[in-house]
């Protein structure tokens, strides 16, 4: 039997101590922001959650494309560990927000193009998530949740902008043409991201492995009640 | 193809509408929500504009999933789907036909959503009526094309409205809030941005999710169940 790669686990504890060392990035390296105060530091969170999130769900498109047109398991099971990672971290990233809007806007919750995107893709996803939950024949269950995946990512550019058209407070941190942000609090930034991102691989890429392995599993008692 | 399209939507609208309970659960269920929600006005008191027209559109949405709900689950009974599967049709014209046949029904409900939402939410029609009628339109175009691709999706699976309800609605969101944005404004709250804005998302919208239809519905209606 083919030894497990320690790779992901690398991945995860390389992204954990490299997440720690951003915590000195984080408050002793960029300064504290003059109106929010110590506040503002939550966005160092936020910012990578909120990130890596929407490219898990891009990888749930990705995904999906691929298993419609080759039929791979595998491209099925990445889909549901994307999912499954996605959903985890739009949560922790409402989570976040939400106590970050409380504190600068003076509400706990504000229709905002980007807040309301990532509540609608939360419940697009975790919509998805239950359609795998099901139990209808495995092929089938793949097929259907292949179309989801497609059209829920294809909707996720109109929530974005109806939701602009609705009304928008949100701090554009990155395309505005000041930089919205200190150079020390945009390099934070992206370490965080940075750091962020390596743990987010290690931990989508255990959770495709339990995916495989349980299939693996599953494929074997079959053979076996058939013998 | 047009052909077997309309054929597919005659014969959905000729089982709904003469067979069984046809349309009557969709509406009541919507009419329900409209007397629910004027429990929440004081004696004299009116809902808001954009109030009235969220309720207009959650009454609309709820009917449209029992709408397909109800297309698709004509064919679940003695395998018609098979029968419908081997006829010379392509797949794509049975979504077309079913969301044909679930457009004009939605638009028959909605026909009787809107004076329930003058009586009980106690509202007026301010605005000019061309680009609400367009709205209208246009939501109810995407709301069906995507109903019908994700109709299929709960077939042969029991509680499919609930299923088909939390996949649906959040995907509808950036069409209810043109459909809501536009019903504000005709039931007298007016934007200075218009009804412009709207319309082009409700058109993107049913670009999309046409194209999309078109494409991807052939995966999803199958004959297993």
């Amino acid at each position: 039997m083919r030894s497990l790669s320690i790779v992901p686990a690398m991945l995860v504890l390389s992204g954990s101590l490299t997440f720690a060392c951003c915590q000195w990035l984080i408050y002793s390296y960029a300064p504290t922001e003059a109106t929010m105060g110590l506040t503002q530091k939550i966005f160092y969170i936020h910012l990578p959650l909120a990130w890596w999130a929407l490219f898990s769900f891009f990888l749930v498109f990705v995904g999906s494309v691929s298993y419609l047109l080759k039929r791979a398991p595998g491209a099925d099971r990445l889909c549901a560990a994307a999912a499954e990672t996605g959903v985890l971290l739009s949560g922790l990233a409402l989570v976040t927000g939400t106590l970050w809007a409380r504190k600068a806007w003076g509400v706990w919750w504000t229709w905002d193009p980007r807040l309301t995107t990532t509540l609608i893709m939360w419940f697009i996803y975790a919509g998805y998530l239950v359609l795998r939950g099901l139990n209808p024949p495995p092929q089938r269950k793949s097929l259907v949740c292949a179309v989801v995946g497609i059209a829920a990512f294809l909707d996720v550019p109109l929530v974005f902008v109806s939701a602009r058209i609705w009304r928008s407070i949100h701090p554009a941190v990155f395309a505005a043409k000041d930089g919205g942000l200190e150079p020390e609090m945009k390099l934070t930034a992206l370490g965080c991201v940075v750091s962020f991102g390596l743990f987010w691989a290690g931990l989508l890429w255990l959770r495709k492995r339990q995916l495989d392995l349980r299939d693996r599993l599953d494929t074997l008692a079959s053979a076996a009640q058939q013998q | 193809m047009l052909r077997l399209t309309l054929a597919v939507a005659r014969k959905d609208l000729s089982l709904t509408l003469w067979r069984g309970n046809g349309l009557m659960q969709a509406l009541l269920l919507g009419l329900l929500i409209f007397f629910v929600f004027s429990l929440s006005q004081e004696v004299g008191e009116n809902l808001s504009p954009q109030s009235a027209a969220a309720v207009f559109w959650l009454s609309s949405t709820f009917c449209q999933v029992l709408i397909f709900n109800q297309l698709y689950a004509l064919e679940e009974v003695n395998n018609s789907r098979l029968g419908l599967l081997l006829s010379p049709a392509p797949i794509p014209a049975v979504w077309l036909g079913k969301a044909i046949a679930g457009f004009i029904l939605l638009l028959f409900a909605q026909l009787l959503f809107l004076p329930a939402a003058v009586v009980f939410l106690g509202q007026s029609l301010h605005g000019p009526l061309p680009p609400a009628v367009a709205i209208l339109l246009l939501a109810d175009t995407g709301m069906c094309a995507l109903g019908s691709l994700l109709g299929a999706l709960a077939q042969g699976q029991a509680a499919r409205e609930s299923l088909l309800s939390i996949v649906l609605f959040p995907l509808l969101t950036p069409l209810l809030l043109a459909g809501i944005g536009v019903g504000a404004q005709i039931f007298g709250n007016p934007s200075p941005n218009g009804p412009g804005a709207w319309m082009g998302i409700a058109c993107a919208f049913d670009a999309i999710f046409l194209a999309t239809g078109l494409l991807l519905f052939s995966f999803i209606y199958a004959g297993e169940e």
